[in-house]
């Protein structure tokens, strides 16, 4: 089962924490989890627990910032929210990020024609 | 960059936030899990099957906390703490190991600072003038070698011409280092060392005055060069640091003179720091060729841009071959050298040698201390195997335990280096109160300054890694499966540990064999020296240095009047006996001369008849007691009208006329003044060693100070009880003679040769301190060894006592083994020390190194301290009881 789940690229996790904050602002760690899991269609094998040392390295280089707060059901929850040098990384990344997989798309598809 | 650091400073507040921030986490994971199960359970799940689920997704809960915490902090840092609070509660538990290892370290740590501090002070003090590797000194190198022959002065000719004709330097400038200015206040004369130097000295240097100014252009022509510029330290000491003083007169020399500027305290060259400057003032007659014979000025130039000092040694070199040719007769064979300033100074200093000889000894001395640390560690490593083996068996890594106890060696360095620092400021306290002996050495403080302190954290660090990184290595190869089986530590755990100990004690004692070996020749050479016969009796004389100011003292004739004068003043003293003056006091090293002997061929400069001379007055000989071998004396007929006679000296008749009859010969000395004469030799003396501390004997040549008066020169008068009751006398004399005559360095000439060789004795008791510590240290090692082997081996030894061995054969086994080390050691070391006096040889020229018996005595005294070292534990091992011993393991 596991074999058909994607592990996570190093850096792309805090990419992802980003997106989930930039689309869904205000949200906890939980919801960060959940959020990927559920967009991702439950392909990416994520720890949960993982997602806490991505929020903290985040937070210490300033793209993100948290507060603690109530949740909708009432419980004490931190609650991260993206910052304005956090977008503009995201931003960065993103263009990075979308060059390297048209180019992999592109490598990978020589391989092939490269095999018949 | 700046985000960087704020993340750095993050991880590193979070380090000390640890508490708060583990809270916070554990808060935040909780209301996660309570969320998902809540999830799970509006899914329809039951409780137990919503938390179970929930967790699963979670994934491992101490990994989670774990991750967050490395990417929150720093491991690092927390690893080193959690090693540091650990290595302090191993060093509160067992303080007797802690505070024979700190002491040790602490001992090694503090000579080796106090050593430093010299080093530091004399080599690592840069002059504080502006870029002072821009400076370049020029010097000249004597045909007559001596010491130090490339720091000669230049002669003024020389001067202009490399001045005006090269293409090196921006500016040059000039200094006569080695005048004596008389400076009257209040009525008390005081002679002074004094400098002329150039009216743009200050500015090649690049150094303003603190107070007032330095000389200006055109400063240095006659009519204009009654200033001078006075030291920091003469200002505070005569004029109680009164800024007032710019623009006052003041008497020096019997003429008035204004202060313009007061140098700051920290402007100091070595030996090159005289208490005043006045203006150098040169005039046609200095560049004339007669004036080539006076070399007297040492040449300060600054280079130009982009130029370097080898550049300036090649042009300089080539200038001066050019003068070569034009002036044979007084510039042949004579060469150059151009040296930075900073390195000149060193240089010229000649403290090099002594301090690299001392820093090799403490540095020996530090790694013996390391040895002895590293053999407490191992010891004690073996004690800890099981504590080491629970670790690695919990999951520590090798570099892991490594490090714990390199953290835990470093701590006791440290410390070690703080109780150092103690000593040594005690040691640079003391050592400086015994650096009087010479004016420029006491001049430099010795401090605690900055380089000392990096290099006691420097050595401290170094020494942690010595003396812990061998036990460290060792321990983290233990093999847990045999150290947690109880029943196999006593057969063969320390095995390996005791070969590695007994590589440690027998390097030390090579090293302690190495070390007595060296500081024993040079002791004994030194003690020959100090207790050689000098040629003449230092007893009962009392001396005192006049300078004749040319002001008062215009010709030879006022000179020699002042000398009859106060000779027979003197002479008429109670309790005095013959009274002499002397261009220099014996046994002081007086400067040399190239000689011509008439009849014989003339040879080139570069291998002319040298000889040392000095002038002096008729009772000279009588005064120092100088034996008469043949011949006469001077007497007072030997005057300015007769014709010139000079006395020589045993070395002379033998080395220079190749023991012919010397009586009649004519001589001529190449002496600056008037153009010289042939004198006729009269007499011969026994000879008198060149130095108090040095054992050669040059030629020498005396001259008559009625035929040939010199304006410097010392009293000289004999006693017939203690010379300093006849101090007040002298001085008195002079006074009434000439009340503005200063009258310096009154006191005994055993007095003065104490004072030439102070350096020595301080020499020979740090060395003597440094090799007991060696043979201190090297005993202790192999106590400790012996020690702890017999402790290990009480098992066997138990055994074999219960299977008969003797008390006896049990004292030889344990006396054996440390005999066998300490035979391999001696061995290394003696090799090692055989071509030690060739070395010393070199370094320190003219004392007798060869001394077989010290390569005797050393290493019987070795042997003699490790059996006694060994003797105390072995004593123990052959009284063990085997019932005890065996139930015991």
């Amino acid at each position: 089962m596991t074999s058909s789940k994607l592990d996570l690229l190093q850096g792309t996790l805090d990419m992802m924490v980003l997106q989930t904050l930039t689309a869904m602002g205000s949200l906890h760690g939980y919801g960060i989890a959940r959020r990927i899991e559920q967009v991702s269609g439950d392909k990416v094998f994520l720890n949960q627990g993982t997602i806490y040392a991505s929020l903290v390295r985040l937070q210490q280089r300033g793209w993100i910032s948290s507060e603690w707060g109530v949740s909708s059901n009432n419980r004490k929850a931190k609650f991260y929210s993206i910052t304005k040098k956090g977008r503009k990384q995201l931003s960065e990344d993103a263009v990075n990020w979308q060059r390297l997989a048209s180019v992999m798309s592109r490598v990978l598809g020589m391989q092939e024609e490269g095999g018949e | 960059m700046i985000d960087r650091l704020r993340q750095f400073f993050y991880r590193v507040t979070s380090v000390f936030r640890r508490e708060r921030l583990d809270h916070e986490l554990d808060a935040e994971l909780a209301t996660h899990l309570e969320l998902a199960i809540e999830e799970n359970l509006q899914r329809g799940l039951s409780a137990e099957e919503a938390r179970r689920q929930a967790l699963i997704r979670f994934g491992g809960k101490q990994q989670a906390i774990e991750q967050h915490r490395e990417a929150r902090g720093l491991p690092g840092l927390e690893i080193l703490f959690q090693d540091l609070r650990y290595a302090v509660r191993a060093l509160f538990k067992n303080p007797g190991f802690t505070i024979a290892v700190v002491i040790t370290l602490a001992l090694g740590i503090a000579v080796n600072a106090t050593m430093f501090s010299m080093v530091s002070a004399f080599l690592l003090r840069r002059p504080v003038v502006h870029e002072p590797d821009r400076v370049a000194v020029v010097t000249s190198i004597n045909v007559g070698r001596g010491f130090l022959p490339d720091t000669n002065p230049v002669s003024a000719p020389n001067y202009f011409a490399w001045r005006e004709a090269n293409s090196v330097f921006s500016d040059v400038s000039a200094a006569d280092e080695g005048r004596t200015a008389s400076l009257t206040a209040q009525g008390k004369p005081e002679a002074l060392a004094s400098a002329a130097v150039s009216s743009n000295y200050f500015n090649v240097l690049g150094v303003a005055a603190q107070l007032g100014r330095t000389f200006s252009e055109g400063e240095d022509q006659p009519g204009r060069d009654h200033i001078v510029v006075l030291s920091h330290e003469l200002w505070e000491r005569r004029y109680g640091s009164n800024s007032s003083v710019i623009g006052s007169t003041i008497r020096l020399n019997r003429e008035n003179y204004v202060v313009i500027g007061v140098m700051p305290a920290t402007f100091h060259l070595l030996g090159f720091t005289p208490h005043l400057w006045t203006p150098l003032t040169l005039t046609a007659a200095d560049r004339a060729a007669s004036a080539r014979k006076d070399r007297a000025l040492y040449v300060f130039a600054r280079l130009k841009p982009g130029v370097t000092v080898e550049q300036a040694r090649v042009e300089i070199s080539n200038l001066a071959r050019r003068s070569e040719q034009d002036f044979p007769e007084t510039e042949k064979g004579w060469g150059t050298a151009v040296r930075t300033l900073p390195d000149f100074l060193v240089y010229a200093f000649g403290i090099r040698n002594g301090l690299a000889v001392m820093m090799t000894a403490v540095g020996f001395v530090l790694m013996m201390a390391c040895a002895n640390v590293a053999g407490l560690l191992l010891a004690r490593a073996t004690g800890r195997q099981e504590e080491l083996g629970i670790r690695i068996a919990l999951g520590a890594g090798r570099f892991r335990i490594i490090r714990q106890l390199l953290t835990e060696g470093l701590l006791n360095a440290l410390l070690g280096g703080a109780v150092a620092l103690v000593l040594a400021w005690w040691g640079i306290n003391f050592i400086g109160t015994k650096m009087t002996f010479n004016e420029a050495i006491s001049a430099v403080p010795l401090s605690l300054d900055r380089n000392v302190l990096l290099f006691v954290l420097g050595v401290s660090v170094l020494s942690a890694v010595l003396c812990s990184l061998a036990p460290a290595l060792r321990a983290s190869r233990t093999d847990i499966s045999t150290i947690l089986k109880a029943e196999s530590r006593a057969a063969s755990a320390g095995r390996s540990h005791s070969r590695l100990r007994t590589v440690l004690v027998t390097g030390e004692i090579a090293l302690a064999l190495f070390l007595l070996i060296g500081s024993g020749l040079l002791i004994h050479g030194i003690y020959l020296l100090e207790h050689q016969d000098l040629g003449f009796q230092p007893d009962h004389l009392l001396t005192a240095a006049v300078t004749l100011d040319s002001a008062h003292y215009k010709d030879a004739a006022q000179q020699t009047s002042f000398v009859r004068y106060i000779t027979s003043r003197l002479q008429n003293i109670p309790g005095a006996g013959a009274v002499a003056v002397a261009s220099d006091l014996p046994a002081t090293g007086p400067a040399s001369v190239t000689v011509q002997i008439k009849g014989e061929p003339d040879l080139p400069a570069n291998q002319a008849l040298t000889s040392r001379a000095v002038v002096v007055s008729a009772d000279y000989f009588s005064a120092a007691e100088i034996p008469v071998v043949h011949g006469r004396t001077f007497t007072e007929t030997d005057n300015a009208t007769a014709s010139p006679v000079v006395v020589v000296n045993q070395e002379f008749v033998h080395r220079l006329l190749h023991d012919q009859e010397p009586l009649g010969k004519q001589i001529r000395l190449s002496v600056s003044g008037p153009a010289p004469k042939w004198c006729e030799i009269v007499g011969v003396v026994a000879n008198v060693k060149n130095y108090s501390e040095g054992p050669d004997e040059d030629p020498a040549v005396f001259e008559a100070f009625l035929q040939r008066p010199v304006a410097s020169f010392s009293i000289m008068v004999r006693a017939k009880t203690d010379p300093n009751s006849l101090a007040s006398d002298l001085r008195n004399a002079i006074e009434q003679a000439d009340p503005e005559l200063p009258l310096d360095r009154v006191m005994s000439m055993t007095s003065v040769i104490e004072l030439q060789k102070g350096g020595d004795v301080l020499f020979v008791r740090m060395l003597g301190i440094f090799a007991l510590l060696a043979l201190l240290f090297a005993a202790i090692g192999i106590y400790g060894l012996i020690a702890y082997s017999v402790g290990q081996r009480t098992h066997e030894i138990g055994i074999r006592v219960a299977l008969g061995a003797g008390s006896r054969q049990v004292l030889r086994m344990v006396l054996l083994e440390g005999l066998k080390m300490t035979a391999i050691g001696a061995a290394v070391g003696l090799a090692l020390a055989l071509p030690l006096p060739k070395v010393f040889g070199a370094m320190f020229i003219g004392i007798n190194f060869v001394e077989p018996g010290i390569y005797c005595i050393v290493p019987l005294a070795i042997v003699a301290v490790s059996v006694l070292a060994t003797y105390i534990p072995a004593r123990r091992a052959a009284s063990v009881d085997p019932t005890i011993a065996l139930r015991n393991s």
